[in-house]
């Protein structure tokens, strides 16, 4: 940490510049390695909600439990704010001495991914036809098959909207990250804005946003490519949805 | 009276939402009686122990209750006004959108594309060009863009096709029929969606703090930044009060707007 800042040999003239000629840069380490580390705690935060939202949403919607807790729980990550998750994590960590990166990042960005996800998922499998799961029912399917065998394929198109949201939110608040003493992409926009570099500032914002559409077109691949050949064809709207419609659906729009 | 009325039968029984509130009202006016009683007990000792919340901050500094007003007012101006021109301009995307159909794919996808910039990324990139404010007002209003314009168009797509048929029959003109049933019946749809606009935009100011803004986020960040967490923890919880009374003025705009909605229950 004590290089973090290096002597630069040229001034940026403009914000293109600077992303080109890593002599005009002032942040020691090299861009790559600080999109590494910018994956590396979006990834392992979305990893952690989806690993947990997505088998809790499971159980809990095909058992048709904590209805209640589901509508809310959307609003009750809107109303808390990012900034706060984050600044108690690091608070935290700093306090019990494990010090500001990664692992407060990556548990804040898991349990602000975790309330997308896990409705999302729920919704999916609420909206799943009676039908299908009656009839996968009366062919002798217990309830675990029908969870991993119906349910969820069918719901699949939905959930991976929902986390494909999560995704793109989790990356684009990595870069915040950086205002709590962590590294990551957004380290060039905070800098630069203290000491008021425009062209490391505009060439930040570029690599941020650019990370996080990016972000956005991966997951939206990976969407189409886990969804079952079963399912493509009446699936084929739903996988078409575009991301606003997932940014709303459910209890949140008509509560 | 609740006793009873819940050995009556479910009709009565309080829905579990309602009780989730009050629960939440009780605590937080226990919680604030118990902060209260516990300054008395303060002495220079307890400076020393470093406690998360020091509460002679909030009750006993003179500068407190004026920072926080200064704080919490332009916290609740960057709120406000974003959502105000968001709301006008989500106004006119959705009126085009709706006379010209096949324009409201590639809005949407424009709207879409707004909302995934990050929020850090677009205040530092308008800064460079605005003042601190207009940047700040700008962004906030770009994120509130894809919400209230969805939910206008769909309020007005779902007003059912029998009430425009009596509309028509009354003899109403299309301004009329907007005016006097698509939108009315369309409104609580709407304001939904200005109400989900207006908790997001909340948060999002928050991030106005690397422009020197952020309203009661700038305590958060301050409080960090010099490890003072009761200031941290002030600023939070100053945030959530914020969006959840925001939250419950536009629940009791949307009850008041629609009569009809409370009649029906009876």
């Amino acid at each position: 940490m004590t290089s973090l800042i290096a002597a630069t040999s040229a001034e940026p003239t403009n914000a293109w510049q600077w992303l080109t000629d890593s002599s005009t840069r002032e942040i020691s380490h090299s861009i790559p390695h600080n999109l590494w580390l910018t994956i590396e705690h979006a990834g392992g935060g979305a990893l952690i909600a989806v690993a947990v939202g997505v088998p809790l949403a499971l159980v809990l919607a095909h058992y048709r439990k904590a209805e209640v807790l589901s509508a809310w729980i959307v609003n009750l990550g809107r109303v808390i704010p990012t900034i706060t998750i984050l600044a108690v994590f690091v608070v935290a960590s700093l306090r019990n001495g494990y010090g500001f990166a990664p692992w407060p990042i990556i548990f804040a960005l898991a349990l602000l991914a975790l309330p997308p996800v896990f409705a999302n998922t729920y919704t999916a499998i609420r909206q799943v036809p009676a039908d299908a799961v009656g009839s996968a029912r009366a062919m002798g399917f217990g309830e675990h098959q029908i969870m991993t065998n119906v349910e969820l394929p069918l719901a699949l198109p939905l959930i991976m909207a929902g986390i494909r949201v999560a995704v793109t939110q989790v990356v684009a608040t990595e870069a915040l990250g950086a205002l709590f003493g962590s590294e990551g992409l957004g380290i060039y926009i905070s800098y630069g804005l203290s000491v008021s570099d425009i062209y490391q500032v505009q060439g930040g914002a570029i690599l941020v946003a650019g990370t996080a559409m990016a972000a956005d077109v991966v997951l939206g691949l990976v969407a189409r490519a886990v969804v079952p050949t079963g399912m493509r064809r009446s699936g084929r709207r739903a996988l078409r949805t575009p991301r606003w419609r997932a940014l709303t659906t459910g209890p949140v729009v008509h509560p | 009276m609740t006793a009873a009325a819940s050995s009556t039968g479910p009709m009565h029984r309080w829905p579990a939402k309602r009780v989730v509130e009050v629960v939440a009202v009780v605590a937080l006016v226990a919680f604030v009686l118990w902060a209260r009683a516990r300054i008395h007990g303060l002495s220079e000792e307890t400076q020393a122990t470093n406690p998360i919340i020091r509460w002679e901050y909030l009750f006993k500094r003179q500068r407190t209750p004026g920072e926080l007003w200064t704080r919490g007012k332009q916290h609740l101006e960057l709120t406000v006004v974003p959502v105000a021109i968001g709301l006008g301009l989500s106004s006119v995307l959705a009126a085009i959108g709706l006379r010209f159909r096949w324009l409201l794919a590639p809005i949407f996808t424009f709207a879409g594309f707004l909302y995934t910039i990050p929020s850090l990324a677009l205040f530092a990139v308008l800064v460079t060009y605005n003042s601190n404010w207009t940047s700040a007002v700008i962004a906030l209003t770009t994120y509130t863009l894809l919400i209230i314009t969805r939910n206008i168009v769909e309020g007005i797509d779902g007003v059912p096709q029998a009430a425009l048929d009596a509309a028509d029959g009354l003899g109403m003109n299309r301004l009329q029929r907007l005016a006097k049933v698509e939108i009315p019946l369309a409104l609580p749809v709407i304001l939904t969606g200005v109400r989900v606009a207006t908790v997001t935009t909340v948060g999002l100011v928050g991030i106005s703090a690397v422009i020197q803004l952020g309203g009661l986020a700038y305590l958060i960040f301050d409080g960090f930044n010099r490890s003072f967490t009761t200031e941290l923890v002030v600023g939070s919880v100053g945030m959530i009060l914020l969006a959840i009374a925001l939250d419950l003025v536009l629940r009791g705009a949307e009850w008041a707007v629609t009569p009809w909605a409370r009649r029906t229950v009876r």
